[in-house]
């Protein structure tokens, strides 16, 4: 089984044994078996593999959405298992943004306020809007604040859901069929801006994906089949992955 | 947990949403709030232009079944199903606390009025007048008594009344129509202090009976010597020089000062009803002492007390006979109820002349103010056992304890109202939770906590019950204007009518706002623990 040997620093992420099943008797599906890997500071994963992989419940895993049923996580320092659920809250809040295929912004809300959610979590609440602002800039959608949801394109809902997940700066980004529900073009963009952020801002980022092009800009693809990792090679992303 | 300004501010955005769907379509918020609110200020104005403000249930009606129309509009469009379900919710919670705020006031009301006529803490002690053996004067209220009762810690003030015990009547013309009234056993006398202390008197009315209501004749026979006086004839002027308050006395031929009389507010409604309506004179519906002085002062209001003798020509058993002037000075909820008031002193003092010594110094009952009411009982207890005396019926104890059940059953209707609301707030915000089980799961990967979405939810229903509870006091009132209006324009006049029918206390309002939001956060409760126990990776991949 692959795995990443450890590096000097202590990794973003750090999986031991991972196994996570659903349901009971019968009906029991096991959906990771004994998953492991570290994730380095600054690294692009993609995580690939077809649908029922456990790729998408490996990420909850990892964002602490979602327990285990044994093994070892530790995330930013965090280990999953043993803190709180307090404790995995302060984690997202602080210290992981979250982008995913459906977008998941607040219809009721604006832009800016959906950019801004996760302040209602945190005690510190200083200067806020100019945060908001700040990243609704980096993504492009300055002058789209004051605007609803429901009045922005695909890309662009993508976009504040992406300058929501950068909205407290985080260490760790959490990305769940980013392009999925995008355009060709549309995509390209947002792959881009990954690839900057990556570069320029040393984010860690895992990418769950189907997608050959995203899968393409990461610096290790991890592959997985029937809850386990299997070989990255051409080969395999081949018989994983979609078109590209 | 999160700070309390993000949960307000999460809360209200959550509640006032427009819609419910984490949608990917939409042209912006609609203008339903101001049409709403547009609606409703054109009832309302419609209504008091049409039939103006006195007549408010006929506008008050459309205006509730303007808002009750809109409420179902709202939930019948999908658009604004949410808000329409959140809209039913709180018209629950709108009607139970409207109930229960106007349920309180009306007894409180009432049971302030039945304290005027019938103080609970003052208890009137008579003495047993039949035994088995037939009559029983054994027992005798006098000076002794009214001492030994004084020494009890339970009684705060212990005052005597005086029956007069002899035929009287009293005559007079009032606005060109004459009146006479037997007053034999219909007469008392009391402290003026009793009287004096009146908290119902208005300010006006108070000055006249510190300055008038007292005994004048032993005030005066210490004093100067009465002006002498020639006893005018019918169509004479009166020669005393204070015409107002002196007349000139048959017997010794001297200026005495009227006897100072107090009538019940019985009396005055009486007079009001029955009285004026059949002898055509005006109606008291004002400050008594501004009716005295616009009728010309006391000496209209005077009449002539004609003692030993009686309307039905009978006399009493010395045979003795006299006439004084008296005047009405005031009205006293402290008055019989039906008959007159005057100062004890002039009751006894005729006792003694017309009666006998004995009767001069015994006491029809003696009205007992308890220092607390819940003494009552040791009181009453004591009294029996050492003296041998009893309370006289007490109807106050007797209507508080009709009031009291009367409230605790009203009370208990609006609380299974609000209650029944509550129940319909949970099955919403249940419903709710299911629908909004992505939002949910959002929040918890924004950096919520299982505590911080409980609170979230449980927030929302609190907010529903707060505005629920608002609006519910608001409707409250607005029902007290209209039967306050109603009340004042058709019922008509009896004694003690209160102009308003509800009491509003601060505690009535803040209990109605409290159970409100009480009610409503106990319908979320197992909504929101459902919603905080949503596992958010499932939540989130909800379609």
């Amino acid at each position: 089984m692959p795995s990443v040997p450890p590096s000097g620093n202590a990794p973003v992420i750090r999986l031991r044994d991972v196994t996570k099943s659903y349901g009971a008797g019968t009906a029991k599906t096991q959906v990771l078996r004994g998953v492991s890997f570290d994730v380095e500071k600054g690294e692009l994963i993609a995580l690939v593999g077809q649908s029922g992989s456990g790729k998408s419940t490996l990420l909850n895993i990892i964002g602490g959405l979602d327990q285990p049923d044994a093994g070892e996580v530790e995330v930013l320092g965090t280990d999953i298992l043993k803190a709180n659920d307090a404790a995995r809250a302060r984690m997202r809040n602080a210290g992981i943004g979250f982008i995913f295929q459906a977008f998941n912004l607040l219809d009721h809300l604006s832009v800016l306020a959906n950019v801004t959610l996760p302040s209602a979590f945190m005690k510190d609440t200083k200067e806020v809007d100019a945060r908001g602002h700040e990243a609704l800039r980096r993504v492009g959608l300055s002058d789209f604040a004051t605007r609803r949801p429901g009045e922005l394109s695909g890309g662009q809902k993508q976009r504040v859901a992406i300058a929501r997940a950068l909205f407290n700066s985080p260490k760790l980004l959490l990305c769940d069929e980013p392009t999925g529900s995008l355009d060709s073009k549309t995509g390209e963009e947002i792959i881009k801006f990954f690839q900057e952020l990556n570069a320029k801002d040393k984010v860690t980022m895992v990418i769950v994906t189907h997608e050959r092009r995203v899968s393409s800009i990461a610096q290790r693809v991890i592959a997985m089949k029937d809850g386990m990792l299997v070989e990255t090679t051409d080969e395999a992303l081949q018989e994983t992955a979609g078109p590209s | 947990m999160m700070p309390i300004g993000s949960l307000a501010r999460m809360v209200a955005a959550n509640t006032f949403r427009s819609k419910r769907e984490v949608a990917t379509t939409g042209g912006g918020e609609s203008k339903l709030g101001g049409v709403f609110a547009a609606i409703v200020a054109l009832v309302i104005l419609a209504g008091v232009i049409v039939w103006g403000w006195e007549l408010g249930p006929l506008w008050l009606s459309l205006l509730v079944a303007g808002v009750v129309a809109s409420i179902v509009l709202l939930a019948r469009g999908g658009r604004y199903k949410r808000l329409g379900r959140f809209a039913l919710s709180s018209f629950g919670i709108v009607i139970g606390i409207a109930t229960f705020v106007l349920f309180l006031a009306s007894t409180e009301q009432v049971g302030t009025v039945l304290e005027k006529i019938f103080p609970v803490e003052e208890v009137e002690v008579v003495a047993p007048q039949v035994s088995l053996l037939g009559k029983d004067i054994s027992k005798r209220l006098d000076d002794s008594l009214v001492q030994t009762i004084k020494g009890r810690s339970e009684a705060k003030r212990v005052l005597p009344r005086m029956s007069l015990q002899f035929p009287a009547y009293g005559d007079g013309t009032f606005n060109g129509a004459h009146l006479s009234l037997e007053i034999g056993g219909a007469a008392d006398g009391i402290d003026p202090s009793y009287v004096v202390e009146d908290s119902t008197l208005t300010p006006g009315e108070h000055t006249m009976f510190a300055d008038v209501f007292r005994d004048w004749e032993a005030a005066e026979n210490n004093t100067k010597p009465r002006q002498q006086c020639v006893p005018p004839g019918p169509k004479d002027d009166n020669p005393c020089t204070d015409h107002q308050r002196y007349y000139c006395d048959k017997i010794d031929n001297t200026c005495h000062h009227r006897v100072p009389v107090v009538l019940s507010p019985t009396m005055l409604e009486l007079y009001n009803t029955q009285f004026a309506k059949s002898h055509k004179t005006p109606i008291i519906d004002q400050d008594f002492a501004k009716f005295i002085i616009q009728q010309g002062g006391m000496e209209r209001m005077r009449f002539t007390l004609a003692l030993g003798m009686s309307v039905f020509g009978s006399t009493g058993d010395t045979g003795k006979h006299r006439e004084v002037e008296a005047t009405v000075v005031g009205i006293s909820a402290k008055a019989k109820k039906i008959g007159m008031t005057v100062p004890l002193q002039y009751i006894s003092r005729w006792n003694t002349e017309f009666v006998n010594v004995d009767a001069g110094k015994t006491y029809s009952s003696i009205v007992v103010t308890l220092a607390q009411r819940e003494q009552l009982a040791v009181f009453s207890q004591w009294l029996q056992d050492t003296l041998d005396l009893r309370l006289e019926d007490s109807l106050g104890e007797k209507f508080a304890t009709v009031v009291f059940v009367i409230r605790l059953v009203l009370v208990i209707i609006s609380l299974v109202i609000i209650g029944i609301s509550a129940v319909n707030i949970a099955h919403n915000f249940f419903m709710q939770v299911s629908e909004r089980r992505r939002e949910l799961g959002l929040l918890r990967a924004v950096g919520a906590s299982q505590t911080d979405v409980q609170l979230v939810v449980m927030g929302e229903a609190g907010l529903i019950g707060l505005i629920g509870g608002l609006l519910g006091i608001l409707f409250g009132w607005l029902m007290s204007r209209g039967v306050d209006a109603l009340s004042n324009r058709y019922v008509p006049k009896f004694p003690f009518k209160p102009t308003t029918w509800f009491h509003f206390q601060w505690w009535i309002l803040l209990g109605g706002l409290g159970c409100a939001v009480f009610f409503a956060v106990l319908g979320g409760y197992l909504p929101a623990r459902k919603a905080s126990k949503m596992e958010p990776a499932q939540a989130l991949t909800q379609n």
